[in-house]
């Protein structure tokens, strides 16, 4: 009888196989492991990688440059392109550890998996920091998280927008992606705001997954304002690009409805000096990329967390008409605040 | 492990220099030379070349999910969602049942097949052409898979793995050992890939099935009065199709940690890029498994080369392109010319 390759295959496979487990040991696992620390300035090299390309994280870029010459680091880059893609994303921090960069500053794009990427940075000695979001769920593997408290921010959006309101009457909240943990944080911001009304005011619609591009958040709001225009108050976004569209979309219909933004993109903050836009939640990225920086070269230099994995808020800030001019100020001192917290409160320095 | 079924009637053979697969380890050693002259950080194997294999493998895998269906002529263009859903199947079998590594894999290849085998029948049943028939499925599963995973998880990922992830993920060869005698710096998952591609060339070069595919491919009609079942092969080539992205899916799962939403969201391009760089026909009639693998490690290669030069964002993109055009077009221009030698000997 012919046997057929396969059986041939199979039978070559499974002996090979055999001989292979047999007597077959696995290494100890905590060789490869090795702890940050007895680096030099010179000797740390940084590397903040976003999610992707957005808006929101150019200010990370000069960011990186001033952390390079002011904490004098061997260096510091800003890569983005991961292209919101997470196997993307840990292929291209995997280059930059080859490159010799040796502490990261990394927004996951995957909150729910970004914990495994942090692990695999940590079992190689490098410092790891989770900026501008923190890993879904209570575990934060990276050493530390510095993040805008989502929930927090909108929150205050949410109470700026009711009191723009005059305390009751139809908010809409429109945000990013729905299956991100950060907007579930964000949208049980609004709702707390909300309930404290005690049903004066209500959130007639939310409208989630249109921070991909502008085109999108754009069209999303012209249908919410050909089909709802009359009915709503205030507008709550609690992401970069329907915030944009939002304030131009508002204007443009000149309906009479109070929208409260987010970042600060030149349209919004044009939208604020004239009257269309009654406020924006501001974040902290400058802060973020700097003091996410300087708490990457302490860990190198062999400073520990007090309480590894601890969760920071980057600050969050309302500006009005009122304060437009000068909001800089405050995001300055909150960025200085952080530092001395993370040396005084965070960071345990030998 | 070269596996072409040539058409019948031209026995004529083309010279060496002319063989894609020839064209392709040169361009490769010629790339790796060059990374590593401008980076010897692409010779570093542990933060560079392991890293590099698992991604090799897990697009090794991808590249011959539609390389089963264009020994037909025909697209699979849902190779990345048969692949999130199967590892959706994978995560609920083990985060809800509590099953180990190897059933759940079971569960979730079993999906994939039956996805493809879905696809398949309508194919062969319908006549509608391939293309529109798994566009109209990707659509379809993009939105189940949003669904399912928001009904069984809590955001888009499942938070628990089976035993044995974990070694796939991080472990090589290396970590284990026979006495003193320790393995290479190869992955886990190198060797899975390795094993499909194997059993795949077989299937192509060797049994009745796989030429009979072939056969199905090159002329249907023609099949079909040979007396093969080509309706039947049709729904099994894409059954296999759909068996192998659900393994993709899996070790791309191995390689991210997680059984998440976001898997085969990268696949389609590099589907049809190893296989077709390697010299598989898009006509079909023809396979090449041994030049899916090289054309699946030059785009590898290529990728993480660039990256490690760390081109921005758009000049990361343009250069993909261009190198890719440039290989494509080498090896067009070498074939040309290999023909017109072989006319006039």
């Amino acid at each position: 009888m012919k046997r057929s390759p396969f059986l041939r295959l199979g039978l070559g496979a499974a002996a090979l196989g055999l001989l292979a487990t047999a007597g077959c040991t696995k290494k100890a696992d905590n060789e490869d492991t090795a702890a940050a620390g007895g680096k030099t300035a010179d000797q740390v090299r940084v590397a903040l990688v976003p999610g992707g390309a957005h808006p929101y994280f150019q200010p990370w870029k000069t960011a990186a440059g001033e952390a390079k010459s002011e904490l004098k680091l061997g260096d510091a880059t800003f890569n983005e392109t991961s292209g919101w893609d997470q196997t993307k994303q840990n292929d291209v921090i995997k280059s930059l550890a080859a490159q010799g960069y040796n502490a990261f500053g990394i927004f996951g794009v995957a909150p729910e998996n970004i914990n495994s990427t942090f692990e695999d940075l940590k079992r190689q000695g490098f410092a790891v920091g989770s900026l501008a979001s923190c890993p879904a769920g209570d575990v934060n593997k990276a050493d530390f998280c510095l993040s805008t408290d989502t929930g927090e921010a909108a929150y205050k959006a949410t109470k700026a927008a009711i009191e723009a309101i005059g305390g009751k009457g139809n908010l809409v909240h429109l945000t990013g992606n729905k299956v991100d943990s950060n907007t579930q944080r964000r949208i049980a911001g609004v709702d707390k705001a909300v309930g404290e009304t005690g049903g004066q005011v209500k959130v007639i619609q939310v409208v989630t997954d249109i921070d991909t591009d502008l085109q999108t958040a754009q069209k999303a709001v012209a249908d919410l304002l050909a089909a709802k225009g009359t009915q709503i108050n205030g507008i709550v976004t609690t992401a970069y690009n329907p915030a944009v569209a939002a304030a131009e979309g508002v204007k443009q219909a000149k309906l009479p409805i109070k929208v409260i933004a987010i970042d600060d993109d030149k349209t919004i903050l044009d939208g604020i000096k004239d009257g269309s836009v009654s406020g924006t939640v501001l974040q902290n990225p400058t802060g973020q990329a700097l003091v996410g920086s300087y708490a990457l070269l302490k860990l190198s230099e062999g400073c520990t967390m007090a309480q590894p994995g601890v969760v920071v808020d980057s600050g969050s800030f309302i500006v009005t008409k009122a304060n437009v001019d000068n909001y800089e100020t405050d995001r300055k001192a909150k960025t200085d605040e952080l530092r001395s917290a993370f040396d005084g409160q965070y960071l345990t320095c030998k | 492990m070269e596996k072409t079924a040539a058409p019948p009637g031209r026995p004529r053979r083309l010279p060496l220099w002319a063989n894609p697969r020839l064209g392709l380890v040169v361009l490769l050693v010629l790339l790796v030379a060059f990374f590593s002259i401008l980076r010897p950080a692409f010779l570093d194997t542990r933060l560079t070349l392991t890293p590099l294999q698992s991604d090799i493998s897990v697009y090794l895998v991808v590249g011959l999910a539609q390389l089963s269906v264009l020994s037909l002529g025909h697209m699979n263009l849902a190779v990345g969602r048969m692949a999130a859903t199967s590892a959706f199947a994978m995560g609920l079998t083990h985060d809800k049942l509590g099953a180990g590594l190897i059933v759940s894999l079971t569960v979730g290849l079993l999906v994939g097949a039956l996805l493809g085998a879905l696809a398949g029948l309508i194919i062969s049943r319908t006549g509608v052409n391939s293309f529109v028939v798994t566009l109209a499925m990707d659509f379809a599963l993009v939105g189940l898979i949003t669904i399912l995973y928001a009904s069984a998880t809590d955001g888009v990922a499942f938070p628990t793995m089976p035993a044995g992830m974990e070694a796939l993920r991080f472990d090589t060869f290396a970590d284990y050992c026979l006495g003193d005698i320790c393995g290479p710096r190869i992955p886990l998952v190198v060797p899975i890939a390795l094993v499909a591609a194997l059993l795949v060339g077989l299937l192509f070069r060797w049994s009745r099935l796989g030429r009979e595919i072939l056969m199905t491919g090159s002329n249907a009609r023609a099949a079909e009065l040979s007396g093969i079942p080509t309706r039947t092969r049709v729904v099994q080539a894409h059954a296999l199709s759909g068996l192998i992205a659900a393994l993709a899916g899996f070790l791309l799962a191995a390689n991210n940690g997680a059984f998440s939403a976001g898997i085969g969201d990268s696949f389609l391009l590099p589907s049809f890029l190893a296989p077709v760089l390697g010299g598989t026909l898009l006509v079909g009639g023809a396979v090449s498994v041994l030049g899916t693998v090289l054309g699946a490690t030059l785009t590898q290669v290529i990728y993480k080369g660039l990256n490690l030069l760390q081109f921005q964002l758009d000049q990361l993109q343009l250069y993909i392109g261009l190198v890719l055009l440039a290989a494509l077009s080498l090896d067009r221009a070498r074939h040309v010319l290999a023909e017109r030698r072989g006319a006039a000997p």
